[in-house]
């Protein structure tokens, strides 16, 4: 039947450290082309042997490029799960690429609730109530909850400026904090572009529990991001206070004040001539240093939270074409999964996934081992319809083996390689893109 | 030359937000006198300021004296404006230095004894503006207590955390806890780690309390004042003291600081009495469990006040300003009971339950006429009125609630070691815990180590003297998960046979002045049920997560505390993450 398609083919772009895929669906007469996520933040490692020359210094244009190429010029949706830079920066039009995907004219732009942009016309100041006639809105909390997420922003902004210090800590902790600020910095222009592409065709911003009826035969279940109403429900007790979700929305509105504005205070400060040459008296030169050290922890701890925040407004799409069922979680974490997990029904829709795109480039809040677990097609080699599994990474730029929290986690690969069919961008030496074709 | 032991010092007497006919509350409080560096640099504090969100140092300007006065140096503050208080950074620094060093001579004075920091400097460092941020934390490997500004919400003016008395003392306090009790940042129960916080704010409010200028603000609030500033007589009562003063007062701090706490004052206020704070789920947290044990004190301290008004003035009136001063002295003498009732607390895996038989013991060795303040009654039936029953029950014709004596001190053997040297000789001491090993239940395998002894003298309120010697003792035991059966301990659902796991356990021995022992307080490491509970609650509380820290960072409060709404949506049943 023409409706329905036959077979699907991934491509999984070696984009460094972000996400790339194009899923491809034959039908009978033509096929349809999905971009899942276009971004990166960090170059890949390798130069690939059968890659174009000039991958290594624009390998953002080669794989614009390659996805006009394969979509003989038409998209037929395009999914960006989250804002990180590591999966939107190739649609901002800065760089050229993000035209390129314009010009595909995308038959439709699935995002997350959080850009709704109706939903940010209502957005409040930080100290304006939640409440509607005595009772927490719903409406409200969500317009504050995007207020935090712009707050977020800004606090990423001056917490990249800071990591120019080099004086400030350990060249590790400062390549984290330049990385992590970076990748959470707003990204306008894609924000833009993505606005503009929806805008011309047709707009989903989505939530948990949506269904999306964007090509024919696949059947599309959303599983997440929940909405505040929905995540409350699942929220334990205490947090259902508002005064606990008020502490969240202060605490990042001071954040982004404290970090953007430079104080009157500092201004008045004289700085001695012992200290104009940036040696501050010997005495308490440990203590400066100490001082510095504890300052920098402190926002890898605030960027590493914001982060955290938002990989989790990343989509969860569920496709069902056929007999195969393919999971493409974003950045979602633990939190964000969490509404999903919750649902005896949905627990059992994912038990037979086929393909699972790795959730956060490998990172160990992504796979909670409580979805791992669900999946019952893990096995050793050679068990029939194995799942596949298919990890877009580059490690030594997030977290650290130290802590148990480096990117891709090393427990988790293990565990991936040695019960599924495992892919990961990283070993791939001789192509640009891993390519993988599945029977529908 | 004349000997002068103390300076004064004006400072805020709460926050700047705090006014009193439209001039900020101030209050000149007692510091030890020293011949001061330029900073001020002290014998026990200094100030550095030390800016690292603009990386700017700034050097002290010289609010100096002379070295060899015959008077006490002048209180260099007392008759500047509000205005030039508020943008003076050096009342900025002298603030806080002052706070640090009232609030280490309180604890001086009530334990009898120097103290040490929990690091190895005698002198802690002190940022009044370490960052732009709205934080304020004591940090132990940096040796030093930091406290950030940043702008207020409406971003027209600044709000300096060292401009707080409350947040100043509170972060001193979580240091000289430290110092006091090392193993209190212990992972270990919820609530150990509410100890830390409500200890914390007991000490801040019952400092604050001892400042007049407050105490008579809570006066007018609280209590309605007849013409001529006397009060009438039935209007003394603590629901009015509650409802109206205090909780004005805590009105006025503005929420610009409330993140930074746990809002201690209104809170306290708002708790009523309850008996299943602790169990619920909401204590599981540490700033809510900590408000539990300071809404127990506080409202002792408001029943105790006004026992005491009722037995001053006459029928039908009593003065103002001697139901103000009766309100600081009260404070006063409830900051000494709480502080040295640490001495008397087990050194590993408080409860609040222990610190309220601690309370009551120490108050009763000090002070066995209670008549005057009938602080015991008072503190007994407040914290049992919060679910805090104390872990003693207090023997026979002993006072309710205190600690026992140890049973077996019969069989104790003190023939080998000397006192004179126990008193000062961790080794020597650690002779005699360790040859006394039974009767001490002291475990073979574990890791033994006496953590410090500390001879004190102490002035009881009937003039005499009590000589003791307190020493702590903590033992270790690193096992498998697997091995915890063994040792009849539960092992947490999930956890992996080669976890590895660390069990505490720990005294607090209380000598007398003939070098026997009169007290043996704490949590022996063979306690099965304390230690699966205890397990169970890390387990489910992420401390066995990679990357989760193995002592309590105090720095990381704030943050954590922000993200609690979000994070809550994690339950155990449906989401476990990957090791």
């Amino acid at each position: 039947m023409s409706a329905s398609p036959t077979s699907l083919t991934i491509r999984m772009y070696n984009v460094g450290f972000g996400d790339c895929f194009l899923l491809s669906f034959k039908y009978a007469n033509r096929s349809r082309h999905v971009l899942v996520d276009y971004g990166s933040t960090s170059a890949p490692k390798s130069t690939p042997k059968h890659g174009p020359k000039k991958y290594p210094t624009s390998y953002m244009s080669v794989v614009a490029e390659d996805i006009k190429r394969v979509c003989a010029g038409k998209l037929d949706a395009v999914v960006a799960t989250h804002r990180h830079r590591d999966h939107v920066s190739g649609f901002s039009s800065d760089t050229g690429t993000g035209q390129v995907i314009a010009t595909l004219s995308p038959g439709c732009v699935i995002q997350p609730w959080t850009e709704d942009p109706r939903a940010k016309a209502s957005a409040l100041s930080a100290t304006s109530s939640i409440y509607t006639r005595g009772r927490p809105d719903h409406r409200k909390m969500t317009a504050h909850f995007l207020g935090a997420l712009e707050d977020m922003h800004r606090a990423a902004e001056s917490i990249q400026q800071l990591a120019d210090r080099s004086d400030l800590a350990g060249s590790q902790t400062l390549e984290q904090l330049k990385f992590l600020g970076q990748d959470n910095v707003k990204n306008p222009s894609a924000v833009r572009n993505l606005l503009h592409m929806g805008q011309k065709s047709r707009a989903y911003y989505v939530n948990a529990g949506m269904r999306l009826n964007f090509l024919p035969g696949v059947r599309c279940t959303v599983l997440g991001p929940p909405a505040l109403r929905q995540s409350d429900a699942i929220r334990n007790q205490r947090t259902r206070d508002p005064g606990e979700f008020w502490q969240f929305r202060s605490f990042w509105a001071s954040q982004s004040r404290g970090l953007t504005r430079s104080t009157a205070f500092a201004k008045r400060r004289s700085v001695s001539k012992a200290t104009a040459h940036g040696i501050p008296p010997p005495s308490v030169r440990w203590f400066v240093n100490q001082a510095r050290q504890v300052h920098a922890d402190q926002m890898l701890g605030l960027v590493r939270d914001l982060d955290d925040v938002m990989n989790n407004t990343s989509v969860i799409l569920l496709l069902e074409a056929g007999r195969r069922k393919i999971l493409l979680p974003g950045d979602a974490q633990i939190e964000n999964w969490a509404y999903a997990l919750s649902k005896p029904k949905w627990r059992r829709l994912l038990s037979d996934v086929n393909v699972y795109k790795v959730g956060h480039h490998g990172s160990r809040n992504a796979t909670p081992k409580s979805l791992w677990d669900l999946f019952h097609r893990t096995g050793v080699v050679g068990k029939a319809d194995r799942l596949e599994t298919l990890c877009s990474t580059k490690s030594g730029k997030h977290g650290s083996a130290r802590s148990g929290t480096e990117v891709p986690r090393r427990t988790l690969v293990a565990d991936l390689r040695s019960r599924s069919t495992f892919t990961s961008t990283e070993e791939l030496k001789d192509e640009f893109c891993y390519i993988t074709d599945l029977a529908l | 030359m004349a000997y002068h032991p103390t300076r004064k010092l004006t400072i805020f007497a709460l926050d700047p937000s705090v006014k009193s006919s439209n001039r900020i509350l101030r209050t000149q409080i007692e510091i030890p006198n020293e011949p001061l560096e330029i900073g001020p640099r002290g014998y026990r504090a200094f100030i550095i300021d030390y800016d690292s969100s603009t990386d700017s140092y700034r050097d002290p300007a010289p609010v100096r004296q002379a070295r060899e006065s015959p008077q006490p140096p002048a209180d260099p503050f007392e008759h500047s404006s509000d205005a030039a208080l508020m943008a003076s950074p050096e009342f900025h620094a002298f603030m806080a230095f002052g706070i640090v060093m009232k609030t280490l001579s309180r604890f001086e004075f009530a334990l009898g004894r120097r103290l040490s920091w929990s690091f190895l400097s005698h002198q802690i460092q002190i940022a009044p503006h370490a960052f732009s941020d709205a934080n304020a934390f004591y940090s132990d490997s940096a040796q030093g207590l930091f406290f950030g500004y940043f702008p207020s919400s409406d971003g027209k003016r600044l709000v300096y955390t060292c401009l707080s008395h409350e947040i100043v003392a509170h972060e001193t306090t979580h240091a000289l806890l430290d110092g006091l009790r090392e193993r209190y940042t212990d992972p270990s129960s919820a609530q150990q780690a509410g100890f830390h916080e409500g200890f914390a704010d007991i000490v801040a409010l019952l400092s604050i309390l001892s400042a007049p200028s407050i105490v008579e603000k809570v006066v007018d609030l609280g209590l309605p004042q007849a013409r001529g500033g006397a009060i009438r007589r039935e209007s003394v009562t603590v629901k009015g003291l509650r409802n109206s003063g205090l909780f004005g007062l805590a009105q006025e701090m503005g929420s610009e600081l409330a993140g930074i706490h746990g809002h201690a004052l209104r809170r306290s206020v708002k708790l009523s009495p309850g008996k299943n704070y602790l169990a619920s789920g909401e204590c599981e947290e540490a700033h809510s469990c900590g408000e539990v044990l300071v809404a127990a004190v506080l409202n002792a301290y408001l029943a105790i006040w006004v026992n005491r008004l009722r037995a001053i003035g006459d029928h039908t009136r009593l003065d103002r300003q001697r139901a103000a001063e009766e309100g600081t002295d009260v404070a006063h003498h409830l900051l000494s009971v709480c502080i040295r009732a640490i001495d008397y607390c087990p050194p590993t895996d408080i409860e609040f339950s222990d610190f309220a038989s601690a309370l009551l013991t120490v108050d009763a060795e000090l002070n066995p006429d209670d008549t005057r303040y009938r602080l015991r009654d008072s503190l007994l039936q407040s914290f049992c009125s919060y679910g805090i029953a104390p872990t003693s029950k207090g023997a026979a014709h002993r006072q309710a609630g205190s600690w026992d004596p140890p049973p077996d001190t019969a069989q104790l053997v003190y023939d080998r070691t000397h006192f004179e040297n126990m008193k000062s000789d961790p080794d020597e001491l650690f002779r005699f815990v360790w040859e006394n090993r039974e009767a001490f239940r002291l475990h073979d395998q574990a890791h033994t180590r006496v953590l410090s002894v500390r001879p004190c003298i102490r002035i009881g309120r009937d003039g005499f003297t009590l000589r003791e010697t307190v020493a702590e003792y903590h033992q270790t035991l690193k096992l498998f998960a697997r091995e915890l059966p063994r040792f009849g301990v539960t092992r947490p659902r999930g956890m992996s046979a080669d976890t590895e796991v660390t069990l505490y356990g720990g005294n607090a021995v209380i000598f007398d002045e003939y070098g026997h022992v009169k007290y043996n307080i704490g949590k022996s490491i063979l306690d099965r049920r304390r230690q699966s509970n205890r397990l169970t609650h890390l387990w489910k509380n992420g401390a066995f997560e990679p990357g989760a820290g193995k002592a309590r960072a105090f720095s990381r409060l704030h943050l954590n505390r922000s993200t609690n709404w979000y994070r809550a949506i994690i339950s155990p049943d449906y989401t476990t993450a990957q090791k």
